[in-house]
C-alpha cells in the first residue's frame, strides 16, 4: 500500500513546486496508470515513492509518502529499495551487471540473502518470465527490448511489495510491449501494488484499473480505468495525454500519388547485407518509394530497421547498394553525403559550442544565405549563441535537423524521433517532420502508432530483413496499422 | 567479459587465472629469469589455458603468432647482421614476451565474469569500495564503446570525422559528446543501481560459484615451478 498525504515538492534551485497538495492511496493489488503532460509530475511521482526524489535528486518535499508503513522519505535508499522494484525508460542505463544471469541475482545479493535462495528466486523468475534462451548472454549483446526484459526480470526476482515503471514501453515494439502488460498482469495478480507513468495509453486499457491524471502538479482525475475511458478523447487532448485511439491524431488526408518509377520515385537496389550470420539483416532486392514523403518505417526489434537506416546513409562499409533519386545513382559514398540519420539519443551527433557553430559545421559556404531563414523556420532564432547542450530535447532534436539541412542533406531519417514525448511535444514533432515534405525525403523509424497517424504518408513494414508491404495510410492504410500494432494490446 | 563459463572441469577459478597472469608479468615480461626453458614453461602454460577454451581458431593464432616470434629469435637472428640484425631481435624479443601475455590477458576476459571476478576478489578480502568500482569499469567498457560507435557514424556523416578541416578538433569533435552521453548513463546506472539495494549495510552475497579444482592444482604447479627453479638457482649460486 502506498499512501501519499498532502505532498508538495520542490527541486533544487527550482522557484516553484513541481508537486503541489498530492494525497493519494493506492492498495495493494492496484495497478494504476498516472498521465499527464510532460513536466506534470508523473516521474516526480514515481521517484517519491521509490525514494530517489529526495536521496538522489536531492529535493524539497513537505507531507508524507508511506510505503507499506515505512516513510520512504527518510528511510535510506537501500531499505526502500527491498520494498519498491524499479523499472525505468532506458534499458541501456538500469543494468549493473554484463551477463543476464548476475544482473537477475544482483538486487537479491545486494539484500544479503543466503545463495540458495537467491539462486531459487532466479531460476524461479528465469522460468515464469521465460528468460531460458537469454540466461547466460551478456547483456550487451541484447536488443532493447529483451534487455527491458531483463530489467523486469530482476525486480521480480527481488519479490517486492510496489512495482514502480517509469515510462517503461518508450523505446519498444509490440511484442515488447505484450511482454510488459503481462508482467504487470502478473505482478497485480500477486497482490503487489503497481503504479506506471505513460504516455502511450493504449495498452495499459485493459491492465490497469485506476488512472491517475495529473496537470500541473496536481491530481486533475483520479477514478477507474472505465470511466477514463469513458470521458472521451476531448477530455485527454486537453489535458496534454495522448488519446486511446490514434484516429484522434490524424494528419489529414493527403494527396499521395502512388509510387512510381521517375523523377518522383525514390528506388532503392540492392539494398542487402549481412553481419555474417546465415540469414542476412537486410535483404531488398528493389523497392520504389514516393520521393520527397514521409514514410514510416516499422517492424519489430531485429527486423532490420537500424540495419536500414545505417545502409541508408551510407553507414555500413560493405554494403553494395544505390538509391535513385530523381534519376541520380547514389552508392553508399554519395550516400553518406546527401543522408542523414537523426539519432534517437541526439546527444551523439551535437559538437560544437554554439548552435551557430553546429548548424554552420559541414555547410557548403554557398548556402551562407539560408542559415537566418532555416534557424526561423525551426525555431532555433535568438538561439545562436546558445551551447547546444543547454537546450532543451526538442530543440537540439531541431539543431540536428537545421545542421543537415544546411549540409545538403536531401534524404533525412529520423530514428525513434518521438520516444517519450508527451501529445504536445509528439504532434510538434509531427509538424516539424511534415514540414521537410517538399524539401527532403524522410524516413522514420517508430513504434509509435499515434506518430505514425499523425505524421507520416507511407508506410514501409519491415520483417525478418525483407520489407513485407508498402502502402499509402488511407483509410485501408489505417486498417493494416491497427493490425499491426493493435497485435500487442490483445 | 564473458558470456558463460566453459564446462567446470575444465574452468579456472579466477584467482588461478590471476596466479597466471602474475607469474608470466614476474617471469616474461619482467623477465625475472633469462633461461629460455623458463619462457617456453611459460608460452606453453598459456597453451594449456588456451587448449582447455577449445577455441580451435585462437589455438591456432596464438601457436603461429608464437611459433613466428621462435622462428625470429633463434633461426633468423644468428644469421642476420646491421639494422636488419636489429630489427629481427627487436620484433623476436617483444613478441615473443606479449604474445603469450597478451593470448593469456584474452583468456581471462572471454572466461571470467565479472561477478565471477568480484567472488574471487571478496574470497581474498579485498574490500567493496574497491570491487564495486572494479564492476562498474567492466560495465561501463561496452558503454563506452557503443557510444562512441554512434558519435563516429555521426561525425562520418556530418564530413567531421577528420575534424573538418580543423584537425585541432578531431579529439575535441569525439569527446565532448562522449562526455555528455556517458556522464548521463551513468548517473541513471546509479540511481537504478541504488533502488536495487547496493550500497546498503546487508553483507552481499554472491552466487557464482567458485573454487579450486583438480585443473586449478595442475595449473598453479606449472606456475609454482619456474618460482621453484628460480629459488633454487639462487640458493645455490650463494653457497
Amino acid at each position: 500500500m502506498i499512501v501519499f498525504d498532502n505532498v508538495t515538492l520542490t527541486y533544487k534551485g527550482a522557484a516553484s513546486p513541481v508537486l503541489k497538495g498530492i494525497s493519494l492511496t493506492i492498495p495493494d493489488g492496484q495497478a494504476v496508470l498516472v498521465c499527464g503532460a510532460s513536466g506534470a509530475g508523473k516521474t516526480t511521482l514515481t521517484r517519491l515513492i521509490n525514494g530517489l526524489a529526495t536521496h538522489f535528486d536531492q529535493a524539497t518535499v513537505q507531507g508524507s509518502v508511506a510505503v507499506d508503513g515505512s516513510d520512504v522519505l527518510i528511510a535510506p535508499l537501500c531499505q526502500t529499495g527491498r520494498v519498491v522494484g524499479n523499472v525505468f525508460q532506458n534499458p541501456r542505463s538500469q543494468f549493473f551487471c554484463v551477463d543476464v544471469e548476475s544482473e537477475v541475482a544482483f538486487g537479491c545479493e545486494n539484500m544479503g540473502m543466503p545463495a540458495d535462495e537467491v539462486r531459487r528466486r532466479v531460476e524461479r523468475t528465469a522460468r515464469q518470465m521465460a528468460l531460458g534462451d537469454i540466461m547466460g548472454k551478456s547483456i550487451f549483446g541484447l536488443s532493447g527490448g529483451q534487455k527491458q526484459r531483463v530489467a523486469c526480470a530482476s525486480v521480480d526476482a527481488m519479490g517486492s511489495r510496489v512495482f514502480v515503471l517509469d515510462e517503461p514501453s518508450s523505446n519498444f515494439d509490440p511484442p515488447t510491449i505484450g511482454m510488459l502488460r503481462q508482467v504487470i498482469e502478473r505482478w497485480r495478480q500477486m497482490g503487489r501494488s503497481v503504479v506506471v507513468a505513460e504516455h502511450r495509453l493504449a495498452w495499459l486499457r485493459d491492465v490497469c484499473d485506476r488512472v491517475v491524471v495529473v496537470d500541473g502538479g496536481r491530481i486533475a482525475w483520479d477514478g477507474p480505468m472505465d470511466d477514463f475511458v469513458a470521458l472521451g478523447d476531448g477530455f485527454r487532448i486537453a489535458h496534454g495525454l495522448r488519446p486511446l485511439s490514434p484516429d484522434a491524431l490524424d494528419g489529414g488526408e493527403r494527396p499521395c500519388p502512388p509510387p512510381t518509377a521517375g523523377s518522383d520515385a525514390l528506388e532503392l537496389r540492392n539494398f542487402r547485407y549481412s553481419y555474417g550470420h546465415a540469414c542476412p539483416a537486410l535483404d531488398v532486392p528493389y523497392l520504389s518509394l514516393p520521393a520527397r514523403r514521409v514514410v514510416a518505417v516499422i517492424g519489430e526489434n531485429g527486423a532490420g530497421k537500424s540495419t536500414f537506416s545505417a545502409c541508408l546513409c551510407g553507414l555500413m562499409r560493405r554494403f553494395g547498394g544505390e538509391v535513385l533519386l530523381g534519376g541520380e545513382r547514389l552508392r553508399s559514398r554519395q550516400l553518406l553525403k546527401r543522408c542523414y540519420l537523426v539519432m534517437q539519443d541526439v546527444n551523439h551527433q551535437l559538437f560544437c559550442e554554439s548552435v551557430e557553430e553546429e548548424v554552420r559545421l559541414g555547410m557548403d559556404p554557398s548556402r551562407e544565405a539560408d542559415v537566418s531563414r532555416i534557424l526561423g523556420e525551426l525555431g532555433l532564432r535568438g538561439l545562436e549563441e546558445r551551447h547546444p547542450l543547454s537546450l532543451s530535447g526538442g530543440q537540439r532534436q531541431r539543431v540536428a535537423i537545421a545542421s543537415a539541412l544546411l549540409a545538403g542533406k536531401d534524404i533525412l531519417v529520423f530514428d525513434e524521433p518521438t520516444s517519450g514525448q508527451d501529445l504536445r511535444n509528439m504532434l510538434a514533432t509531427a509538424r516539424l517532420i511534415r514540414s521537410l515534405e517538399d524539401r527532403a525525403s524522410v524516413f522514420v523509424v517508430t513504434h509509435d502508432r499515434d506518430f505514425v497517424q499523425a505524421c507520416c504518408s507511407h508506410v514501409m513494414r519491415m520483417e525478418r530483413g525483407a520489407v513485407r508491404e508498402t502502402y499509402a495510410i488511407d483509410a485501408a492504410g489505417r486498417r493494416r496499422l491497427d493490425a499491426f500494432f493493435g497485435t500487442c494490446w490483445k | 567479459m564473458a558470456e558463460r563459463s566453459e564446462s567446470r572441469a575444465l574452468s579456472l577459478d579466477p584467482r588461478t587465472k590471476m596466479a597466471v597472469m602474475l607469474t608470466l608479468s614476474v617471469f616474461l615480461l619482467g623477465g625475472a629469469s633469462p633461461e629460455p626453458v623458463v619462457q617456453h614453461g611459460m608460452a606453453l602454460i598459456v597453451l594449456v589455458l588456451m587448449l582447455s577454451q577449445r577455441n580451435w581458431r585462437r589455438v591456432v593464432a596464438y601457436a603461429l603468432a608464437y611459433l613466428l616470434a621462435c622462428v625470429t629469435l633463434f633461426a633468423l637472428v644468428p644469421v642476420l647482421d646491421g639494422a636488419p640484425y636489429f630489427f629481427a631481435l627487436m620484433f623476436g624479443g617483444i613478441a615473443a614476451r606479449l604474445v603469450p601475455s597478451a593470448f593469456a590477458a584474452a583468456y581471462l576476459t572471454s572466461t571470467t565474469r565479472v561477478s565471477e571476478f568480484c567472488a574471487a576478489m571478496r574470497r581474498v578480502h579485498v574490500t567493496d569500495k574497491i570491487v564495486i568500482p572494479l564492476s562498474v569499469m567492466f560495465r561501463m567498457f561496452p558503454t563506452i564503446a557503443d557510444e562512441r560507435r554512434s558519435i563516429s557514424a555521426a561525425m562520418r556523416m556530418r564530413g567531421v570525422a577528420l575534424g573538418g578541416g580543423r584537425p585541432s578538433r578531431i579529439v575535441e569533435y569525439r569527446l565532448v559528446p562522449l562526455l555528455v552521453c556517458t556522464a548521463r548513463i551513468g548517473e541513471e546506472l546509479s540511481a537504478a543501481a541504488l533502488t536495487r539495494g547496493l550500497g546498503g549495510e546487508a553483507k552481499r552475497t554472491n552466487v557464482c560459484q567458485i573454487g579450486f579444482g583438480a585443473f586449478d592444482a595442475a595449473v598453479l604447479l606449472m606456475c609454482a615451478t619456474p618460482y621453484v627453479l628460480t629459488a633454487a638457482e639462487l640458493l645455490g649460486a650463494l653457497k
